[in-house]
């Protein structure tokens, strides 16, 4: 084998290099090779498409236990220990990305898991040699995935509604996709985990830990809105108001289907939202350009 | 074609590479010879934009690494034999990086085929040896059939075979007019395959030059000679810089006298002479020369085995 090993590469390397000529790096090929990183790493794939058996089947139960509930407002008698809930016929518009929560925690930490584990395991080094600009590789990273958590999101939320129209239909609590605000619902299903998936890979290419990158994006999604409303709330006044501009309350915004008076509308909640993750972006490009692999 | 001028790193208060330059043409097999901790790797990364230089610069082809527009195809570099994610497979990490510069599938298997990876392809790349593992890294490094081949420490865990194979690699590829810069803390595996070396220690360049010429400037010459009498004839010898090595009763190792002198001493003695072989110098012993103040990390022993039988750890 050693003797053989150099002699094909001699005679074709005169030919190979007249063709490889102009053919270098560019941004489709970077988005096709983070493509083939995404779909060739067996657990990334196994999560996603837990993720959305999850998210549908929880739409189903969501469906379910909404039908349970207006049986029970129904009947005069059984009335009183459902009071306070909001009334069944106005939560079922909001069913089919009833497994958002649950989506942003998976989309999130696999997020960071796809950047993290390449520091983790060296593969970084690899990705910046043969993209020596380093920008393009992250960028390609993060628009396959933001694309994949969309895909996800918004299809799984589609696939939420039709599971969840059977069983409603027997309490009569079935609706159209052209019902006000469904349609955007699902599309924003997507759209909330796609930006909840740059917001997080951009976490951890600035940490660069699995671990640290997971607990940080958690944190700042779940832990935080929940220190907000419950320890921090009283100190002043301004809190809870500021409080409409976290992350997880914007992602909530832009799945709403009725907006109270002083919330965020959809748009807004896109806006917020986006902003947040443009600028983790940002500052984790810029840094990374600038740091050492 | 690798050109470095003053370059320098620091990692905060250590100074891992300090103000080196030189110039690593094509057409040859440049040695990158340093004990741990010497600078090797640090070097090698920046000349790939991995680290950015704390001062100088460092040029392949005429720019940096960042600048030219399809890298793969100008330097292929094995970094570090574990530079690959572990729960991929080895095809598809070449697929990967080939996708980035549009190269086909066609040459991933062709590289597949010329590093003996062909039965493991398809498996993950965590459950590889380190053998197998450096195989990925020189097939990845060939992927863009580049003009510049930098192979750090290529031969670390591979069997006699593989360290043959990746002797005849470098060279074939040196042959060919390519620019190959190998580093090795190996000094045993530089002499075979090196026809230029850059020796480095504390960051700083020791001695770079064609590999004939460390072997003359450093090395003293040795002797070996068997004798009835071997007391009798160092008395004989005895003058400056003359030393000798008892190694076995009618063997002796006989240093600062070439085989001449030995045998007009012996002559002059009426001593029997019956093995006089000259001995060349050997890079281990030059280079353990050049760099015993340069030494990272000294052990605590240091071997004093006669060259060749040990002493191939530069720690």
């Amino acid at each position: 084998m050693a003797h053989t090993a150099t002699a094909p590469n001699s005679e074709h390397t005169a030919a190979r290099r007249g063709a490889a000529s102009g053919s270098g790096v560019n941004f489709l090929r970077v988005l096709k090779s983070e493509w083939i990183k995404v779909t060739t790493i067996p657990s990334t794939v196994i999560m996603l498409t837990s993720t959305v058996v999850i998210m549908v089947g929880l739409a189903a139960l969501f469906a379910w236990q909404t039908t349970v509930l207006l049986d029970l407002q129904s009947n005069p008698q059984m009335a009183a220990q459902v009071q306070g809930a909001p009334d069944a016929t106005s939560l079922v518009a909001t069913i089919p990305g009833s497994g958002l929560v649950f989506g942003q925690l998976l989309i999130g930490s696999l997020a960071v898991v796809l950047i993290a584990s390449e520091w983790g395991t060296g593969m970084i080094r690899s990705t910046m040699v043969a993209v020596p600009k380093r920008i393009p590789a992250l960028l390609a990273k993060q628009l396959v995935f933001a694309l994949i958590a969309f895909v996800l999101g918004a299809g799984s939320a589609f696939a939420g509604y039709f599971v969840a129209q059977p069983i409603l239909a027997p309490s009569e609590l079935a609706f159209g996709l052209d019902t006000d605000g469904v349609l955007l619902h699902i599309i924003n299903t997507g759209s909330v985990l796609a930006l909840v998936a740059v917001l997080a890979m951009s976490i951890g290419t600035l940490l660069r830990n699995t671990a640290g990158g997971v607990v940080t994006t958690i944190g700042l999604l779940f832990v935080v809105p929940i220190l907000v409303a419950t320890l921090l709330a009283g100190i002043a006044d301004w809190i809870p108001d500021a409080a409409r501009f976290l992350p997880s309350s914007a992602g909530e915004q832009m799945v709403a289907i009725t907006i109270a008076d002083d919330a965020l509308t959809q748009g807004q909640g896109a806006l917020v939202l986006a902003g947040w993750a443009l600028v983790l972006l940002v500052v984790s490009l810029v840094v990374t350009r600038k740091r050492d692999v | 074609m690798i050109e470095a001028v003053d370059l320098s790193k620091r990692y905060g208060a250590k100074t891992a590479v300090d103000g080196i330059s030189f110039t690593v043409k094509p057409g040859g097999v440049t040695g990158f010879l340093g004990p741990n901790g010497a600078g090797k790797s640090t070097t090698m990364r920046m000349i790939v934009g991995l680290d950015n230089p704390s001062g100088g610069d460092v040029r392949v082809n005429g720019k940096h690494y960042a600048q030219h527009s399809a890298p793969l195809r100008e330097v292929g570099a094995l970094l570090d034999a574990k530079a690959v994610h572990t729960k991929r497979s080895a095809y598809n990490h070449l697929r990967a990086m080939a996708a980035t510069h549009g190269i086909p599938n066609s040459r991933v298997r062709e590289v597949i085929e010329m590093t003996g990876l062909g039965p493991v392809a398809k498996k993950r790349v965590g459950g590889f040896s380190l053998g197998m593992g450096q195989r990925l890294g020189i097939a990845c490094a060939l992927l863009g059939d580049p003009h510049t081949v930098i192979l750090d420490e290529p031969v670390n865990g591979l069997d006699p075979e593989g360290v043959q194979w990746v002797r005849h690699l470098a060279k074939g590829l040196a042959a060919e007019g390519r620019t190959v810069f190998l580093s090795s803390h190996l000094m045993s595996e530089m002499a075979l395959t090196a026809d230029h070396l850059i020796v480095i220690g504390r960051g700083r360049i020791i001695a770079d030059a064609p590999i004939s010429e460390i072997l003359d400037g450093h090395g003293q010459s040795r002797t070996r000679v068997r004798t009835d009498n071997p007391a009798e004839l160092v008395r004989e010898l005895a003058a400056d810089g003359v030393s000798s090595q008892q190694l076995e009763p009618e063997l002796l190792e006989i240093t600062g006298a070439d085989s001449r002198r030995i045998a007009e001493a012996a002559l002059a003695g009426r001593i029997l002479v019956y093995e006089l072989t000259p001995l060349q110098a050997s890079l281990e012993d030059a280079y353990m020369q050049l760099t015993t103040d340069e030494v990272e990390y000294h052990s605590h022993t240091l071997p004093q085995s006669p060259a060749g039988t040990g002493a191939e750890e530069g720690s």
